[in-house]
C-alpha cells in the first residue's frame, strides 16, 4: 500500500467533504444573532425577536435565538469596534453607525442606503416628562431653564437619546432667538446648567427620574416617555409636547465583517428587513415607535403621537457628519457650555 | 450593598443637613418668621431642596459604580487560580495559558532485584503554553525538561473553521489510542498499561477533527510522517520512506448530551492507521516494547527494520458513571519487517482493561476527577481517593523469532506474550495536586526457543514493582 500523493489527496478531499457537511448540519441547527442596540429599544426588540423567530422558524424551519445588548448608543458603537461581534447594529443615530464604517472598517460606506428609508424603520422624537400635576408649570423650553428648575437628560457624549436632547434644545434657541448660535449655545447652556446628573445613557436617565425620585423634568424619547407612565403609573407622570422638537431617525444595519465570519448574514439581513413588514411595523408602533414606512402602522397608531413641530438634523445642522464633531466632539459646543 | 449605601446616605444627609439648616438657623436669629406657616413652608422647601441633593448625590455614586463596573468588564482578565493561569481579552477571543506539568517517581522493584534499578525519577517535567487568538486560531507549543535532552512534545496550531470541521498542523498525538489520547496527569495509573505499547503517539501533520450530530460523534483524521508502534515521531521529523501515514478515529457519545441518562458517560469508537515504512538501519521505525516498571520485554534485532505496509485498528471504549470508570481498547497491528532477506509480515496484538472507583463520591471521568475539597489537615478535609485496577496483555507474533542464527526479526531471548496485572490508589489533594500508588505484577511468557535468561537479565523472572508519584499538573 503506497501512500504518498493520492492518500494525502485523498484525506484532504475527506476532509473538504466534511465542510459541505458541516454546513448542512449548521443549516438545521439553531442560529444565533446578537442585536446590540441603544438603551431605550429593550422592550422593543424583545417583543420584535419573538416574533422575527417565528416567522423565520416557519420560512426556514430553523431556530433562531436572538441576544440583545443595550446600552449607550455612542458607548454600543465603541464596544462594537472594540469586537462585541454584533450581527445588527440598531443604534440611536446614523453617526453612530457610521463610525462602524469610518474607524471599525465593519461595514461598506453606502450602508444607509441597503434598506428602505434610509435604513430607519422607525422614527421617534423628544418630549418632556414632568410630574404629577406638573408642580413647576413647565410648558415648554424655556420653562426648562428657569433658575430651580432641575432637568434630567443623559450624556450627550455616550447616549444617542442625549444628542436628540440636546439638538432640539438648540433647534429651539436658534429658533427662539433668530438664527443667532451664540445665543442658541447660551441657551442650551442654560439648560445644561440644571442638569444634576448625567446618565450615560437613556434607560439610566429614566431610572433617574421616575424610580430615583431626581428633578422636576426628564428629556426623553417619545417612547421612552410613554413606558415612563406604564411602568411608573403611581407616580402620576405627564407628558409635556414642547412647541419644537427634533425628528430622530435610528437606524439599523448588518455589521458585514461579523456576519461573514459567522455565517449569519442570511438569517441577520432577514432580521432587518422584518423591521418593514407590516407585522414588523405593527410591533413597532406598539412600543411607541414611530412607523417608517407602513401606511396601516402610521393610521393606527397616529392618535397616540401627539401633534408637534419637527425639524430635522439635516436642515439645521447640516447632517450628522457636520454636527458630532462641532457640537459633540472634543473641544465641541458641549464641552464649552458643560464646564463645571 | 444595602448597609453600605445607606450608611453612605446618612453620612451625607447628616452632612447636607448641617450645610443647609446653618444659613436657615442665622436667618432665624436675625429676623423672626413672618408666620409658622411660613415657616413650615420654608421648613418644606429646605427639606426637599436636601432631599434632591441627596438623591443626586447617591445617585452620581450609583453611576459611577455602574461606570466603573462596565469599564471592568472591558478590561483584559487576568486569572490566577489553582489549575488555571491565564490572561484573556474581556470577550475569551484571545488568550494565552500556562501550562505545567511534574510527576516525581520513586520506584521500587521487588523480584528483580538485580536487573532493575530502584529509583526516584523524574518522570516528566513539562512546562508550555496554550492560547488563542480571533477566536478560532489556537496553539500549543509544549515542551519536555525530563530527561536528559530537553525535546518538544507538542507543538501545533489549529484552526476551528466551524465546531465540525477544525485543522490543525505541526506536532500532535497521532488519534489511535484511546489511553494514548487521555492526557498522562489524569490517567488511572500512573504509567499506561502495555498496551499503549502497540499505539502510536506524537507525529507531524495535519489534520482535521470535530464533532458533529450535537457533539454525539467526534472524528479525528491525520496525515503524518508515520511512527509505528508507541512510539513518537523522531525529532528530526524524518521521513526516510517518503510516504505518509493516514490515521482516523471516529468515537461516539451518544448520550453525552442527555444529563439524566445513566449511559452519559459511554463513549465508544475505532481507530486505526495505515501507512508504508522503509526504516534503515540507522532509523529503523521499529520500536521495543515495555513493561509497567519501563523495562523492556519485547525488542527487535538492529538490523530488524520496517519494509513495507504497517496498520493497526483499535476498537476502544469508556464509560463513566458517577463514581464508576472503566477503560478498554484492543490494537491489532500488523507491519511487514525485513532483516536482511528474511522478510516477514507480522501481527502483534494487546488489549487493556482498567477500572477505577472514586471512594469519596466525586464524577469519574475521561478527563480526571476533580476533588470537592482539598486536603487541608486543620479544616479536616482529605481530598478525594480512588481505587484502581488493571489487567493488561501484550502478544508478540511467533513469527518474530522464525530464522536461523541472528536472521530472525528478534532474538529469542524475549517475552512472547505478557500479562500485567494493577492495582492502585490515587490520592487527589487539590485539583492539581496527586499522589498516585501502583503495584503491577508482570508475568511473561519467553520466546518458543529462549535460553533461560541469565540472573539480572529483565525477564529472568517476572516483574513486580511498586510505583509511587507526585504529581502537579495545570
Amino acid at each position: 500500500m503506497k501512500l504518498r500523493l493520492f492518500p494525502v489527496l485523498a484525506a484532504a478531499l475527506a476532509a473538504l467533504s466534511l465542510a459541505p457537511a458541516a454546513h448542512a448540519q449548521r443549516a438545521a441547527r439553531p442560529v444565533e444573532l446578537l442585536n446590540v442596540s441603544y438603551d431605550p429599544t429593550r422592550e422593543l426588540y424583545t417583543d420584535f425577536n419573538r416574533a422575527f423567530a417565528a416567522h423565520w422558524k416557519k420560512e426556514t424551519g430553523q431556530d433562531v435565538r436572538i441576544r440583545q445588548s443595550h446600552g449607550g448608543s455612542g458607548s454600543q458603537a465603541r464596544a462594537i469596534i472594540d469586537g462585541l461581534a454584533a450581527d445588527v447594529a440598531t443604534l440611536a443615530l446614523a453617526f453612530d453607525v457610521d463610525v462602524l464604517h469610518s474607524r471599525g472598517q465593519l461595514i461598506p460606506a453606502d450602508w444607509q442606503s441597503r434598506l428602505p428609508h434610509n435604513s430607519s424603520p422607525y422614527t421617534s422624537t423628544i418630549v418632556f416628562v414632568v410630574r404629577k400635576g406638573n408642580p413647576k408649570g413647565i410648558k415648554d423650553w424655556p420653562d426648562i431653564v428657569k433658575p430651580g428648575v432641575a432637568v434630567v437628560t443623559p450624556n450627550p457624549k455616550t447616549s444617542g437619546g442625549a444628542r436628540w436632547n440636546y439638538l432640539a434644545a438648540y433647534a429651539y434657541g436658534l429658533k427662539a432667538n433668530n438664527d443667532d448660535h451664540e445665543a442658541a449655545k447660551k441657551f442650551v447652556g442654560d439648560v445644561y446648567r440644571n442638569v444634576p446628573v448625567l446618565d450615560p445613557a437613556a434607560r439610566g436617565a429614566t431610572t433617574t427620574f421616575a424610580q430615583r425620585g431626581i428633578g422636576d423634568v426628564f428629556l426623553a424619547w417619545d417612547n421612552e416617555a410613554f413606558l415612563a407612565l406604564r411602568e411608573f403609573p403611581n407616580e402620576g407622570l405627564e407628558i409635556v409636547v414642547p412647541s419644537i422638537s427634533i425628528l430622530a431617525e435610528p437606524p439599523v444595519t448588518v455589521v458585514d465583517k461579523n456576519v461573514d465570519k459567522k455565517g449569519s448574514r442570511k438569517v441577520a439581513e432577514a432580521y432587518l428587513k422584518f423591521l418593514y413588514t407590516e407585522e414588523g411595523q405593527d410591533i413597532i408602533g406598539k412600543h411607541f415607535y414611530r412607523p417608517a414606512v407602513s401606511e396601516a402602522a402610521k393610521a393606527k397608531y397616529a392618535s397616540q403621537f401627539p401633534a408637534i413641530t419637527l425639524v430635522t438634523i439635516d436642515e439645521v445642522f447640516g447632517g450628522w457628519a457636520k454636527a458630532q464633531p462641532e457640537h459633540f466632539g472634543d473641544g465641541g459646543v458641549f464641552d464649552q457650555i458643560y464646564r463645571r | 450593598m444595602n448597609s453600605t449605601r445607606t450608611s453612605r446616605a446618612t453620612a451625607i444627609a447628616a452632612a447636607l443637613t448641617a450645610i443647609a439648616l446653618a444659613p436657615f438657623t442665622a436667618q432665624a436669629q436675625a429676623a423672626a418668621p413672618a408666620s409658622a406657616a411660613d415657616e413650615i413652608a420654608a421648613l418644606r422647601e429646605q427639606i426637599r431642596l436636601l432631599d434632591q441633593k441627596l438623591r443626586v448625590l447617591e445617585r452620581n455614586l450609583e453611576i459611577k459604580d455602574e461606570t466603573a463596573a462596565a469599564e471592568a468588564k472591558k478590561q483584559p482578565k487576568l486569572t490566577a487560580s489553582e489549575g488555571r493561569i491565564e490572561i484573556a481579552s474581556a470577550d475569551g477571543a484571545n488568550s494565552l495559558r500556562l501550562r505545567g506539568l511534574v510527576q516525581a517517581d520513586a520506584r521500587f522493584f521487588f523480584d528483580d532485584a538485580d536487573a532493575a534499578q530502584d529509583q526516584f525519577l523524574l518522570r516528566r517535567a513539562r512546562l508550555g503554553f496554550e492560547g488563542r487568538f480571533a477566536e478560532r486560531y489556537s496553539f500549543i507549543v509544549q515542551p519536555e525538561f525530563a530527561g536528559s535532552t530537553v525535546s518538544i512534545l507538542d507543538a501545533n496550531l489549529a484552526v476551528a473553521i466551524t465546531p465540525a470541521l477544525n485543522v490543525r498542523v505541526g506536532r500532535f498525538k497521532t488519534p489511535v489510542g484511546l489511553e494514548q489520547l487521555q492526557s498522562d496527569s489524569v490517567a488511572f495509573f500512573n504509567e499506561r498499561s502495555i498496551a499503549t505499547n502497540l499505539a502510536p503517539n506524537r507525529d507531524v501533520g495535519v489534520g482535521a477533527f470535530g464533532s458533529v450530530f450535537e457533539k454525539r460523534l467526534g472524528y479525528q483524521v491525520s496525515v503524518t510522517n508515520g511512527v509505528i508502534d508507541g512510539g513518537n515521531s523522531p525529532a528530526s521529523s524524518a521521513n526516510p520512506e517518503g510516504d505518509f501515514t493516514l490515521a482516523a478515529r471516529l468515537f461516539a457519545t451518544p448520550f453525552a448530551e442527555d444529563k439524566d441518562s445513566p449511559l452519559k458517560g459511554l463513549g465508544f469508537g475505532l481507530a486505526g492507521a495505515a501507512g508504508n515504512y522503509g526504516g534503515t538501519t540507522a532509523n529503523p521505525l521499529v520500536n521495543a516494547y515495555r513493561t509497567d516498571g519501563q523495562q523492556t520485554f519485547f525488542a527487535y534485532r538492529g538490523a530488524t527494520v520496517a519494509d513495507g505496509t504497517a496498520t493497526v485498528l483499535s476498537p476502544q471504549a469508556h464509560f463513566y458513571s458517577g463514581p464508576f470508570g472503566l477503560l478498554a481498547e484492543y490494537f491489532r497491528n500488523t507491519a511487514e519487517l525485513r532483516n536482511g532477506a528474511n522478510a516477514r509480515e507480522v501481527t502483534n496484538q494487546a488489549w487493556n482493561l482498567s477500572v477505577g472507583w472514586v471512594l469519596t463520591g466525586e464524577e469519574a471521568s475521561y478527563r480526571g476527577v476533580t476533588p470537592k475539597q482539598a486536603f487541608n489537615l486543620s479544616a479536616g478535609t482529605w481530598g478525594a481517593f480512588e481505587i484502581v485496577a488493571r489487567v493488561a496483555h501484550v502478544d508478540i507474533d511467533d513469527n518474530v523469532f522464525v530464522g536461523a542464527g541472528t536472521t530472525s526479526l528478534a532474538s529469542p531471548n524475549n517475552a512472547t506474550e505478557i500479562t500485567s496485572y494493577g492495582i492502585g490508589l490515587n490520592w487527589y489533594l487539590s485539583r492539581t495536586v496527586r499522589a498516585g500508588f501502583n503495584v503491577f505484577r508482570s508475568d511473561h511468557k519467553l520466546a518458543p526457543a529462549a535460553t533461560v535468561p541469565a540472573s539480572g537479565n529483565a525477564l529472568s523472572d517476572d516483574e513486580t514493582v511498586f510505583i509511587s508519584r507526585v504529581q502537579v499538573a495545570f
